[in-house]
């Protein structure tokens, strides 16, 4: 019952840190606000005995990536001039959630017609470093590579990118 | 039975080896230090020499073997094979391809010899000699070819090389002309020849598609007396286009565009004797239909009318000659139609003989004569060239047919099986086509030769030609002196040795009408040439001035009009049809649905320009429409 | 219990695709997309834990890796489009526009 409760308090934190992320008009309220569901998913990854997971949501997610967005938002120094003017803001969103419906919807169904399974929390031998660390390395040695590749790719891109202005003027 | 030699391929090889080797050199010498005129000379000359070296083999090898197995082939290789029809590149020489090889060969030599003389300082000397060679390669194909398409090969590139020979001297617009009408008259008969083919392959082609296998299947159930005649009527209409007969004649007069030699080989060895040689081929199926015989026989003899009349009002050497030549032909035809198919062979044999004289003789005047062709411009030349006076009173003699003369005995041959036959029609028509014929060539001999000069400036500096030219001429005099002795008939002591040589490779009953016939119909030939000789001899043996044509003579000499009725019947609403297509079917019928189509793609682009709005978030908003409504459909089917 | 958690992932996912389709505010759009990615996470780790099997983990981790790729890259993009046009509006740029 105390798992249960926990996972209703992270779900409604979740969504309403998502809904505020869609509705707030200035990006530093959004960032905030997309914190907070990011540490509500931490929590269910908990919940659902993914300990690394749990651990690197909190450090790389919400510690790192939402840090790193959080830096360029302070650091373009947004005047209220900057940001786009979205009068008719609300109307689009429910246009949007309307038109999106149906998809959740389609979505909802397959999941109903899948078999209900418990999520107890399990023991020590699932989830923890030791146990997806070596599957990582064994049977995801290749694909664990790939990414690292891509992530060298990106961090040369970002530097060409954010780098053209200055060594053109 | 058949006997495999492998050195018949190389018969058509040695020429069309020789055309690749002078159209090389032509080609990257033209522009650069001529190679002296001697080497491509020499080089023309081999190829057909050899040939004819080879073509002697191929007859000795045949007079070894008994006559009911006289055949010799050779398979190349396999041409092509689609599903029922195999087709070998395979060659075959029989009695009756080996006569024809013989005189193709020896003739083609001789002519290729007097060219070298005849062409001498022309710029093209080398095309020349290549488009030579590769037309004496092509007839050898369509000689020795061993089957209808093997054949076809060598139809097809004499035709072809006719068209370049013929538009040889092409600075001048009218000679391209000529070319070209020759070479279209013709695809209207190879039209024939495919359409003949085609019906032959799908009624007996199927167990193999040579001569051979043929003749073996001609009596298949597959082939109806309907069939047949469609068959030899259409390949007829092919013999038509390359003999030059009513009504696809026209080309060969024109044909004289070309240089003398090249008129000589086109009479002569190549190209127009391919229509009867074709006819004798397909003895085996001629045979069959009577009446496809009787209308090639009518046409033949009708031509041989027309050409005649249209003989004697010429005043251009070349073309008396051209018009003798489609008169013969008319004769061969009428020979092979009344199934006297070794009488009709023999008369090209000898044909060859007198007409390459009389064409290389021809050649010789004109040439002394710095190229004039009028005979009207001529005269009094006896005295200046006497060689070519001897040798070509003799190709007359034996033109007009006068006893012993070679064209006398083929000739003869040919209106006693028409008498035998009981083809009087045909006979009497023939007859009266042999006086005509002693009238007009010796119109032509008189005016030329006897009588005074009528140009005094070009007689001044005529001279007798030299003896490349010359040599040539008396070799084929002797041919056509003595090439009659050949088929001597049993009436003067002889045995026939061509008409039993042929025997094996055609079907023909040889009729046996007595002897009362046999002399009428040679009384009768004497008589008419004896008339026609006289009355020319009347009219010009003394001289006379250039006549001005009235009535039907200007008629005649306008050829009846025939080339301006084609033009106006079949050229001209053929043109109106092709430009009526071009303005009006081609932009409203075929280009509009083209431009439709088009200007469809053009609307729908610009109906659909709205949507693409240049912002990223609708973009994505498409997206998720379409999965929103996949979603709503899928919807529907998930219970 | 794991309905509700697919669910939750369905409802994340939705919001963030009405986050992108919905809003101009470039930031907003970027964080809409880390969104769904994690929406995507969440059933990951779902399936995961109903299999009792970790490849599911393994996979967070990817599309986490990648998303830090992505923040990288597409910060220096909004860097350039603020330093270029001192906007932070995607309908600033509609040079696809027909």
């Amino acid at each position: 019952m105390f798992a249960d409760g926990l996972f209703i308090g992270f779900a409604v934190l979740a969504v309403l840190g998502a809904v505020g992320l869609v509705l707030f008009r200035h990006p530093m309220n959004g960032a905030m606000s997309f914190v907070v569901t990011l540490i509500s998913l931490a929590g269910l990854y908990a919940l659902l005995s993914a300990k690394l997971i749990f651990a690197l949501q909190l450090i790389v997610y919400a510690g790192a990536i939402m840090s790193l967005i959080v830096f360029i938002i302070m650091f373009l120094n947004i005047q209220p001039g900057d940001l786009p003017q979205e009068e008719t803001k609300l109307f689009y969103v429910l246009g949007g959630g309307i038109v999106v419906l149906p998809i959740g919807l389609f979505l909802a169904k397959i999941v109903k017609s899948l078999p209900e399974h418990s999520t107890e929390i399990l023991g020590n031998n699932f989830g923890g470093v030791k146990e997806v660390g070596l599957l990582l390395f064994r049977d995801w040695l290749i694909p664990f590579e790939i990414v690292s590749i891509l992530l060298l790719v990106s961090l040369v891109g970002a530097v060409i990118l954010a780098g053209k202005r200055g060594t053109t003027k | 039975m058949e006997q495999s030699v492998n050195y018949l391929g190389l018969i058509p090889l040695f020429p069309l080896l020789g055309a690749v080797l002078i159209g090389l050199l032509h080609v990257f010498t033209c522009n650069r230090t001529k190679l002296p005129e001697k080497v491509y000379g020499i080089l023309a000359c081999v190829g057909p020499v050899l040939s004819f070296v080879m073509a002697l083999k191929v007859f000795v090898a045949l007079k070894g073997l008994p006559p009911e197995s006289r055949f010799l082939v050779h398979k190349a290789f396999t041409w092509f094979s689609v599903g029922d029809l195999h087709i070998n590149m395979g060659f075959l020489a029989d009695p009756l391809s080996c006569l024809m090889l013989l005189f193709v060969t020896f003739i083609g030599s001789l002519i290729h010899i007097y060219s070298i003389g005849y062409m001498g300082g022309d710029k093209n000397y080398g095309k020349f000699f290549a488009y030579m060679n590769l037309f004496l390669g092509s007839m050898l194909v369509l000689v020795l070819g061993d089957g209808p398409v093997v054949m076809f090969v060598g139809w097809e590139g004499v035709g072809l090389c006719s068209y370049l020979l013929i538009s040889f001297y092409s600075e001048d617009r009218s000679n391209v002309l000529a070319g070209n009408k020759a070479f279209i008259v013709n695809r209207v008969g190879d039209l024939g020849f495919v359409l003949g083919m085609s019906f032959l392959f799908w009624a007996i082609g199927a167990q193999g598609f040579d001569y051979l296998s043929l003749k073996a299947h001609v009596n298949d159930p597959a082939m109806t007396q309907g069939v047949l005649l469609t068959v030899c009527l259409l390949l007829f209409v092919g013999a038509t286009g390359k003999s030059a007969q009513i009504p696809l004649y026209v080309w060969l007069p024109d044909a004289m565009a070309g240089p003398t030699p090249v008129s000589a080989l086109i009479h002569a060895a190549t190209m127009v004797t391919a229509g009867v040689y074709m006819v004798a081929r397909f003895s085996f199926l001629y045979a069959e239909v009577a009446l496809a015989g009787s209308i090639v026989a009518w046409v033949g003899i009708l031509t041989a009318l027309l050409a005649a009349i249209f003989g004697m009002f010429q005043e251009d050497i070349k073309k008396v000659l051209a018009y003798s030549t489609v008169s013969q032909l008319g004769y061969m035809f009428a020979g092979v139609g009344v199934a006297a198919y070794s009488a009709g062979i023999f008369h090209v044999f000898t044909h060859a003989f007198f007409k390459a004289l009389l064409f290389l003789g021809a050649g010789s005047v004109i040439y002394a004569l710095h190229h004039e062709q009028n005979i009207w411009k001529m005269g009094g030349l006896k005295n200046k060239m006497p060689k070519t006076y001897v040798t070509m009173v003799i190709g007359a003699l034996a033109l007009a047919g006068c006893p012993p003369f070679s064209g006398f005995f083929s000739k003869d041959e040919i209106l006693y099986s028409a008498l035998a036959t009981g083809h009087f029609g045909i006979w009497a028509v023939g007859v009266l086509v042999a006086g005509m014929t002693a009238y007009y060539t010796f119109r032509m001999i008189f005016v030329v030769f006897h009588g005074e000069p009528r140009d005094h400036h070009a007689y001044e500096h005529a001279q007798e030609s030299p003896a490349v030219m010359t040599v040539p001429l008396i070799i084929l005099a002797v041919g056509a002196l003595f090439a009659g002795l050949l088929n001597l008939p049993a009436i003067f002591g002889g045995d026939q040795i061509v008409s039993h040589w042929l025997a094996p490779s055609v079907t023909e009953h040889h009729p046996h009408a007595g002897v009362f016939i046999e002399i009428l119909a040679i009384g009768a030939s004497v008589v008419a040439f004896a008339i026609g000789i006289k009355i020319a001899y009347a009219k010009f043996g003394k001289g006379a001035p250039e006549p001005s044509f009235t009535g039907f003579a200007d008629f005649a000499y306008h050829k009846f009009y025939v080339d301006e009725l084609y033009d106006k019947v079949i050229v001209q609403p053929y043109k109106a049809i092709g430009s009526s297509i071009w303005k009006v079917i081609e932009p409203n019928v075929t280009d509009a649905p083209v431009k439709g189509v088009a200007r469809l793609y053009m609307v729908l682009g610009t109906a659909f320009k709205v949507f693409q709005v240049g912002y990223v978030r609708v973009y994505a908003l498409y997206m998720v429409l379409g999965l929103s409504l996949m979603s709503l459909l899928l919807s529907q089917s998930l219970n | 219990m794991m309905h509700c958690y697919l669910y939750l992932s369905i409802i994340l996912f939705c919001l963030g695709i009405v986050g992108v389709i919905a809003r101009r505010n470039v930031f907003t759009v970027f964080m809409s997309v880390e969104l769904m990615l994690n929406a995507a996470n969440l059933a990951f780790i779902t399936f995961s834990r109903v299999h009792e099997s970790m490849d599911g983990h393994v996979l967070a981790m990817m599309v986490m890796a990648v998303a830090a790729a992505e923040a990288a890259l597409a910060l220096a993009v909004v860097i350039l489009l603020h330093k270029h046009k001192s906007k932070l509006d995607t309908n600033v740029f509609s040079l696809l526009k027909g």
